[in-house]
């Protein structure tokens, strides 16, 4: 799986692409439209994740061009205007999601992942964590041969820590991933509390022991459990 | 301002330039009418020295005095001293036996001395001609002053209209400008240099408007948009700490501190952002939206939370009720107010959401607010002292209401806060 992360804050590019290349991705760098260009016609990508804002111009230019080369690459857009209109124009342009910056790592991953799974380039939609196995095309998941009985939002928290796994993800993060803005952060990490341990039991009572554990009162980790 | 009193500036001049026409009038009326008076005193004091003449003529020549009777009338009296007697003027009204009219009359009184024998002479002149002549030139006078007045008056009021055309389109001008529209303001065609003054005035007040706008819109949006990438950088990193076991097991309350305000400063930052762009009304897509599915979407998206919070949420929909605003702007509207409701609601009763006729409502129990209502929709009341919460929610539904043409309203009824919104 091969990726072109350009984006010309050169912090925040190394940032990435040592996050990417932990989570095992092989990640090229441009900083520059031109220097993008070049690397798209010189080498094959499976994925380009594009910062709106560049020095020489817009990223979506760049998602212009690369669809109508017809490139058979997967696209997200990073944006640092939360402007509806960049988001439409960028999904209408051919992007196949977008990330509104500041963002948490953890959810560029599951970003990631979930454009990956949806691409041809990788025909498994199960997403497997020691006993436990998500399949993303039927939203079920399963404990060893037992199908869990989970509600929506029990299913996208299930998977979230699976993408992430090993990695403490912040409530922020989960909470930003499962409701959006559609809840006030202080009220929220009671909500989260009763989910994770909904999904803890659930998990429990399948035999799959208790992978979700809390961590220095910040957030969760997922731990595969043998 | 206090306008209980005010006029137009037409109707004021007028009203001066009536009341100054009048004075003149009054003036030279007074004038007209002195020198009226003396041209007919000295007619008639011409009339009278020529029948003095003929009476001293016919009394000389001891002749009958019984022609001019009609005139004057003749004693012989005995007088010491008649040198002293003064000429006496009297006016009088004398009955006409032929038409019992009574006429007015002046008659001069004064004695005359022929040999040594003196004469009271009562002279008598028919002044009626001339009170007609002086109630004719009154009249005229009259006449023309308040011919003059309607004038006055109808030409104010005819021509206000055209002379006042640039005037009240400029001041139109000025009603329907709103910033951030930066066309300069259509050129209006006057030759009235203080209408032209006017104009240039205004139109460079909107230039230098519009250029403060502009500065403050750019920066705004610059601030929002660089802040959000050192923030990313900072969330970037704090993340490779939360991802260090060492770093964690060490320093996790101070690193989950930092965590927190990071998410809190780019909350804010995106949040006032948005407040600016709904401000400055940059969401302008409005369109007649049913509401019914909309909310449905809403209330399916946060029914787990309510369910996790041990409230219940009641919808009652009217599938007919609509509402013309941006369909994103209706999406913040909803969200907030809903995400109030969840917040501040208590398990005494569900939260409702109900729409019907031309009104939206939204309510949850809930104890009583504790401050003044009017302080509900400011920004950063923080008087729920929870630091989570940016207090910006309600300020921006009130800001998605004012811009969209939606009467929003707050009252406390029954337990419950309750939130409507109407379209106006």
């Amino acid at each position: 799986m091969k990726l072109l992360l350009v984006e010309d804050n050169a912090i925040l590019a190394a940032d990435l692409q040592s996050f990417l290349q932990e989570n095992r991705f092989v990640t090229e760098h441009a900083a520059t439209l031109a220097e993008a260009r070049e690397k798209l016609n010189d080498y094959e990508y499976d994925l380009a994740i594009i910062d709106i804002g560049l020095p020489d111009g817009s990223g979506l230019e760049l998602v212009a061009d690369i669809r109508n080369q017809r490139l058979p690459i997967a696209i997200l857009i990073l944006t640092a205007r939360d402007a509806v209109e960049d988001k439409v124009t960028g999904l209408e342009s051919g992007a196949d999601d977008y990330l509104t910056k500041p963002f948490h790592l953890a959810e560029l991953n599951a970003r990631i992942r979930s454009i990956i799974r949806r691409s041809r380039f990788d025909r498994s939609n199960m997403v497997e964590a020691g006993k436990i196995s998500v399949d993303t095309l039927a939203s079920e998941a399963w404990v060893g041969d037992k199908r869990l009985n989970l509600t929506r939002k029990e299913y996208d928290l299930l998977l979230y820590f699976m993408v992430n796994e090993n990695r403490l993800l912040t409530r922020e993060s989960i909470v930003e991933h499962l409701w959006g803005d559609h809840i006030d952060q202080a009220d929220s990490f009671d909500f989260l509390y009763n989910h994770i341990k909904n999904l803890r039991k659930k998990i429990v009572q399948a035999g799959g022991g208790n992978p979700i554990r809390a961590m220095y009162a910040m957030g969760y980790k997922f731990i595969r459990t043998d | 301002m206090n306008n209980r009193h005010a006029f137009k500036l037409l109707s004021k001049t007028t009203l001066i330039y009536l009341v100054f026409t009048f004075f003149a009038f009054s003036a030279s009326a007074v004038l007209l009418m002195r020198n009226t008076d003396r041209f007919i005193d000295k007619e008639i004091e011409g009339y009278f020295r020529y029948y003095e003449h003929r009476v001293q003529k016919l009394l000389r020549m001891d002749r009958q005095l019984q022609d001019i009777e009609r005139h004057a009338f003749v004693v012989s009296i005995e007088a010491t001293e008649p040198a002293e007697f003064v000429p006496v003027y009297r006016d009088t009204l004398i009955l006409n036996a032929e038409t019992e009219a009574r006429q007015p009359y002046r008659i001069k009184t004064l004695v005359i001395r022929e040999e040594d024998q003196a004469y009271l002479v009562s002279l008598r002149r028919n002044s009626e001609d001339f009170e007609k002549l002086k109630e004719m030139i009154f009249g005229a006078l009259i006449q023309v002053f308040i011919g003059l007045a309607l004038v006055i008056v109808l030409f104010n009021t005819l021509l206000s209209g055209h002379f006042f055309q640039p005037f009240n389109r400029i001041l139109q001008q000025m009603k329907s400008y709103k910033v951030g529209t930066a066309a300069s303001p259509q050129p209006v065609r006057t030759n009235t240099v203080e209408f032209i003054r006017m104009q240039q005035l205004f139109t460079r007040m909107v230039e230098r408007i519009e250029g403060d706008y502009r500065n403050l819109k750019e920066y705004t949006e610059h601030m929002a948009h660089e802040l959000q990438t050192p923030l990313t950088v900072m969330r970037s990193k704090m993340e490779s700490l939360i991802a260090d076991t060492q770093v964690m097991r060490r320093h996790h309350s101070a690193v989950k501190i930092l965590s927190d305000e990071i998410t809190h400063l780019s909350k804010l930052g995106t949040t006032l952002n948005l407040l600016t762009k709904i401000e400055n009304q940059e969401f302008n897509r409005s369109e007649r939206i049913v509401t019914q599915p909309v909310i449905e979407r809403h209330v399916e998206a946060i029914h787990e939370l309510v369910a996790l919070k041990s409230l219940t949420i009641e919808a009652d929909l009217d599938k007919d009720h609509t509402l013309v605003i941006d369909p994103f702007l209706l999406d913040i509207v909803l969200k907030n107010l809903l995400r109030n409701a969840i917040s501040y609601g208590t398990p005494n009763g569900p939260i409702r959401i109900v729409t019907f006729a031309d009104t939206l409502e939204v309510s949850n129990y809930g104890a009583p607010l504790s401050f003044p209502a009017e302080k509900l929709f400011e920004r950063f009341s923080h008087h729920n002292g929870l630091r989570a919460s940016l207090g910006l929610g309600l300020s921006l539904v009130k800001k998605v209401c004012e811009v969209s043409g939606i009467e929003i309203g707050y009252v406390y009824r029954d337990g419950q806060h309750v939130f409507s919104l109407s379209s106006v």
